[in-house]
């Protein structure tokens, strides 16, 4: 019975395709996911292990303070030389090479801006000066520097920038534009241009020390290789107990897993993200897959009886059924967990390509759980579609079913009952977290919004006929439009079910919209309300975070004629009394013109050294009073007594403590990083820029913008989020124009006598191919409507519950129009091959089919 | 009642040839019939005679091998498709066996079906008499699901009826009906060509529908093999016997 049933699904091969397009789809987006992850993972750590495959055991500097957020490779914590050379005396040392390599050597280019960088570091390091030691890259053409005003430059820093051996270049440090004479190219092992996109600038070894670090006398690191049958693990126990406390060591591989580790964070993040859109693409997928098999079901329900009649029990039919779901399942995961692979691949060779460092290795990791679990989502999400479906078909009786009765529609009430209560529930969780009075935000937010989103679908069919008829309104003065808009109210649950589908995506889409436009509209009016400076210094946003400028310009602002009033702003991560915290050196009584800021309690004026100003969060989390005492390490300055002078009432734009200019000395980076100016009149805003631009006109770096200018990157920057988003989700929605067009074909097979008497009694082609686009378009814009009017609920409740002053309340209209517009056009698309096979039937053999 | 020169529907050495070579069927073997305006023709024989196919073919539901048909003055033969959709919307009623209303649509809103496609409106005095004439006037706002079989098959002949087409075709229209409900149908189609001159084509293999027919017309092995008019029952059987014995 099983080869006859299966040989009946065969007969239907468009539509098995239709449902078999959406598992695929979903499981080549979770497979690539994985696979391209896990590829390019083994990929970064096989490189990394390559890179430091010539040093067994690695030494570097401790540091109390925390490290930037952003992760940059800034070397503040040294190995002094005496320890350095110590080294080499250890027991088990073949060779201790100390190597001077730090971020931040910014070459300036032919154009008189500096190289950018995007995310990889531009390193400058050291030609070791001991002839023994082993250097970090490797002479390409030319030599290594032998003077201090001479450099080798990295091949892949000549490529972008021209220049050659013999160039004369300038270079950006700790220290202000240095020129160079270039003598030589380097670049890394494996005849590669870099490791991962880095660029190198090579020094004299005490000229990288004093650019680099500071300071000559002091090392990055010192590199270790074992002598033969000392394992790296004991070369580094003799090390540490050798050195004591204040230094890190790490053998090569702890080394290569650390330097990996933000790629690692980063890459686990994509994989999730990903891995997410793809599980969302196959429960879309249960939608599509749900409805086709109730419409298989239905159409064969008399070649099911017929089994039933001659002997087949309800269970062989169930079996049947759920055999033919699960064989779909199965092939269209092997199909998807194929096309997987190769997306994975693609993602991995894109990734090298890009970035112009291709990883080391040709081919894939497919780990075998990977394969598993994408052949058992997408089978486990068929069968579960096809479960209702099946056991519908197997209580089946058979004469019932052979008498071709009306099928009287099935009543609503117990669906939208159910369907209420989740709404209400999940309306109640909303409101709880909204009201505070319970805390647990996954709880309330998540569940909240999973429970009002499963109760607006279950609501879906009662809705469905009125919505449609409302809008149906807009063509059910003519005949074909009429028919349409009654045709979709014919089955409510399976109109519901195909416009959840769309539901899903366009929900999704709408409350990240709702949400990002608030976000645009706080920042805005945060931006126009607290904000009062007209002019902005900062450093271009490509420069990187090594950037700025002098911060003695803040003087030269303050005198410049027009200025009210101008703080430069200099930051870095501190430990201030036992936190981990940000500071900011700032003019303070500035700042209270400029931002806003708010005296709470104590003084907040100009600092003299040793003083601080702190936030009120900040006062109440370290206890801290106004006079009362507190230390900060920096990162080049070691620790330093403040006292507290004064406490500022909350404020969005400064949120860290506040410290004097003198204070600052000790940071990672010599120079500040924005400045903002005030000036006195509007009519001065052109000529106090033009002042500004001739500061700064020697700083490659820095640029003079408007508050504006700077609103605008942010924004830009949300939008693009936002579309990066919106092509994400376009997978779903994907996935669930195929469940319109699918449900249309059935809907259009099963109506082959009506088809063919409409057309007996005159209706032309065209206008029944019109009457299928209207039931199309209504049913996508039925479902485009729930999701635009949940989704802007959900994000509603989002933006009420975070709150906060980035957050304004601003419903994108133009977003949601455009929504429903795009709902339109999607549905008259997806009409077109049901419209066509509707409008091309046989008129005689519509009519005589049985 | 007078009957104009030109007939309803003609055929004129009609072939309809299904397939090709020796698998060749041949439905219809020059098949020359005229229906006079204003009559109740019906098309008899038994099963695989060609009787449904000379119907399909003289309404342009399908093509011929050969030959011409008329409707009226019109030609159907080489008609596009369009211009048979133009003929069937404006010139020709139909009446099915059964499955003939769509379920979405009232009694009332699949009567004007036809009328609705062509954008035209019902003559309201002659709605009113069809509605009457067919007996349906409480059941007008009730869909096809609550009407009996017997009901619907009425309410396809008022939607035949309303648009006033030069010819209704009705295939076996009380095929599927109970012998009561049968000769109700039966009585409005007879009732409609004699007091409103309506002219209708009717395809039965029961002799008792035949003979309501103004005129029976016998096909056999696709040719016209015999003709009665003013026919009973009886001797519709008995034509239909003899025709037996010459197979």
């Amino acid at each position: 019975m099983i080869k006859a049933m299966l040989r009946g699904l065969l007969a239907h091969k468009l539509r098995l395709l239709l449902s078999a397009l959406a598992i695929v789809l979903g499981t080549a987006f979770m497979s690539a996911a994985f696979v391209g992850g896990d590829t390019i993972s083994k990929g970064f750590n096989d490189m990394f292990s390559q890179i430091n495959e010539n040093l067994d055991v690695q030494v570097t500097g401790r540091s109390d303070v925390p490290g930037l957020p952003d992760g940059s490779q800034v070397v503040t914590a040294v190995v002094p030389e005496g320890v350095a050379r110590s080294l080499s005396g250890v027991d088990g040392v073949a060779m201790a090479t100390p190597q001077v390599a730090s971020d931040g050597a910014r070459v300036i280019d032919k154009n008189g801006k500096a190289v950018a960088s995007t995310g990889p570091p531009r390193l400058g390091i050291g030609w070791p000066a001991d002839p023994g030691g082993q250097p970090m890259v490797v002479m390409r053409d030319g030599e290594p520097p032998r003077a201090p005003n001479q450099v080798a430059i990295s091949k892949n820093l000549a490529d972008v920038t021209g220049y050659q051996i013999g160039s004369q270049i300038d270079v950006i440090t700790l220290q202000p534009r240095q020129p160079f004479t270039v003598t030589g190219i380097v670049g890394v092992s494996q005849d590669r241009d870099s490791l991962g996109g880095e660029t190198y600038v090579v020094f004299t070894e005490p000229r990288a020390q004093d650019l680099m670090l500071g300071r000559t006398g002091v090392y990055s690191n010192v590199d270790l290789t074992a002598q033969p049958g000392v394992s790296p693990e004991q070369l580094k126990d003799n090390v540490q107990r050798a050195l004591g406390g204040g230094y890190e060591v790490l053998t090569a591989q702890e080394t290569a897993v650390k330097q990996a580790g933000p790629i690692q964070t980063f890459l686990n993040v994509f994989k999730t993200a990903l891995w997410i859109f793809g599980l969302l693409g196959l429960i879309t997928g249960l939608f599509l897959i749900f409805n086709t098999f109730s419409m298989l079901v239905a159409q064969r329900t008399r070649e099911l009886a017929l089994y039933r009649s001659f002997g087949a029990n309800k269970r062989q039919v169930l079996n049947s059924v759920l055999v033919e779901s699960i064989l779909l399942g199965l092939v269209s995961s092997t199909v998807g967990l194929g096309i997987g692979v190769g997306l994975g691949w693609l993602l991995k060779w894109a990734l090298g390509a890009a970035s112009g460092t291709p990883l080391p290795g040709t081919g894939i990791v497919l780990r075998p759980i990977v394969v598993v679990t994408t052949l058992l989502a997408g089978t486990l999400i068929t069968m579960i579609a096809a479960l209702l479906p099946a056991i519908r078909a197997s209580r089946v009786a058979p004469l019932e079913a052979m008498r071709e009765a009306a099928k009287p529609d099935k009543p609503l009430g117990r669906l939208t009952i159910t369907g209420l209560v989740l709404l209400a529930a999940g309306i109640a969780l909303l409101v709880l977290k909204g009201t505070d009075t319970v805390d647990n935000a996954v709880l309330t937010l998540g569940g909240g919004s999973l429970l009002t989103f499963l109760g607006a679908v279950l609501l879906a069919p009662a809705l469905s006929r009125p919505v449609t008829r409302g809008i149906g309104k807009l063509v059910d003065w003519a005949v074909p439009g009429r028919l349409g808009v009654r045709n979709t109210g014919r089955n409510p649950r399976r109109t519901a079910l195909t416009a959840a589908a769309l539901m899903i995506g366009v929900t999704l889409a709408t409350g990240a919209g709702v949400f990002a436009s608030s976000v645009k509209s706080g920042v805005t009016e945060l931006f126009r309300q607290d904000l009062n400076a007209d002019l902005v210094l900062q450093a271009d946003f490509a420069a990187g975070p090594t950037a700025g400028f002098d911060p003695a310009i803040e003087k030269q602002l303050k005198e410049t004629p027009g200025v009210l009033a101008a703080t430069a702003i200099r930051g870095d991560a501190v430990r201030m009394a036992g936190r981990d915290v940000f500071a900011n050196s700032m003019d303070a009584e500035a700042a209270q013109t400029l931002f806003s800021v708010k005296p709470q309690a104590g003084e907040v004026r100009t600092l003299n050294p040793g003083e601080v100003i702190l936030t009120g969060r900040f006062a109440e989390q370290t206890g801290l009073g106004v006079g009362a005492s507190t230390t900060m390490a920096t990162a080049r300055g070691g620790s330093t007594e403040l006292h507290v002078v004064g406490i500022i009432e909350p404020n969005q734009l400064v949120d860290e403590p506040i410290i004097s200019a003198q204070d600052a000395a000790g940071f990672r980076s010599p120079l500040a990083q924005q400045a903002y100016v005030k000036v006195t009149d509007e009519s001065q805003i052109g000529s106090v820029r033009n002042r500004l631009d001739t500061l700064v006109a020697n700083n490659p770096e820095v640029s003079v913008a408007s508050p504006a200018d700077q609103l605008k990157q942010a924004t830009s920057f949300l939008d693009l989020l936002l579309l990066i988003l919106n092509f994400l989700l376009g997978l779903t929605i994907l996935v669930a124009v195929l469940g319109v067009i699918n449900t249309l074909l059935l809907s259009v097979f099963e109506r082959t006598r009506e088809l063919g008497m409409l057309r007996a009694v005159g209706m032309s082609r065209g206008r029944v191919g019109w009457m299928i686009t209207v039931e199309s378009v209504l049913i996508s814009l039925f479902g485009a409507l729930m999701g635009v009017v949940l989704g802007t609920g959900l994000g509603i409740a989002l933006v009420t519950i975070l709150g906060g002053q980035f957050l304004k309340l601003t419903i994108p209209w133009g977003y949601l129009v455009t929504t429903l517009v795009a709902a339109i056009i999607v549905g008259v698309l997806a009409a077109l091959l049901p419209a066509a096979r509707a409008a091309r039937l046989n008129v005689l053999q519509a009519i005589a089919y049985e | 009642m007078t009957t104009s020169t030109v007939p309803a529907a003609r055929a004129q050495a009609v072939w309809k040839v299904y397939g090709q070579g020796e698998a060749a069927v041949h439905a219809l073997r020059g098949v020359s019939a005229d229906f006079e305006r204003g009559r109740y023709t019906a098309i008899m024989g038994p099963s695989g005679s060609g009787k449904s196919t000379l119907m399909h073919c003289l309404a342009g539901l399908d093509n011929v091998s050969s030959g011409e048909v008329y409707i009226g003055d019109t030609k159907v033969t080489g008609l596009s498709d369009s211009g048979l959709t133009k003929l069937r919307r404006d010139k020709v009623g139909f009446v099915f066996q059964q499955f003939n209303l769509l379920p979405t649509l009232t009694a009332e809103e699949n009567i004007l079906l036809p009328l609705a496609i062509a954008g035209r409106k019902a003559d309201p005095d002659w709605y009113t008499t069809v509605i009457d004439t067919v007996g349906l006037g409480d059941r007008l706002r009730h869909r096809p699901s609550e009407l009996s079989g017997g009901q619907q098959q009425r309410v396809a002949c008022a939607r035949a009826l309303v648009s006033r087409p030069q010819v209704i075709f009705a295939d076996e229209p009380t095929g599927n009906l109970d012998s009561r409900s049968g000769t109700d149908v039966l009585n409005f189609l007879r009732d409609s060509v004699r007091r409103h001159g309506q002219t209708i084509v009717m395809v039965t293999h029961d002799p008792n529908a035949a003979s309501f027919a103004d005129r029976v017309v016998f096909l056999a092995d696709g040719q016209i093999v015999d003709e009665l008019s003013e026919p009973t029952a009886d001797g519709v059987l008995d034509r239909m016997k003899k025709l037996d014995q010459h197979q």
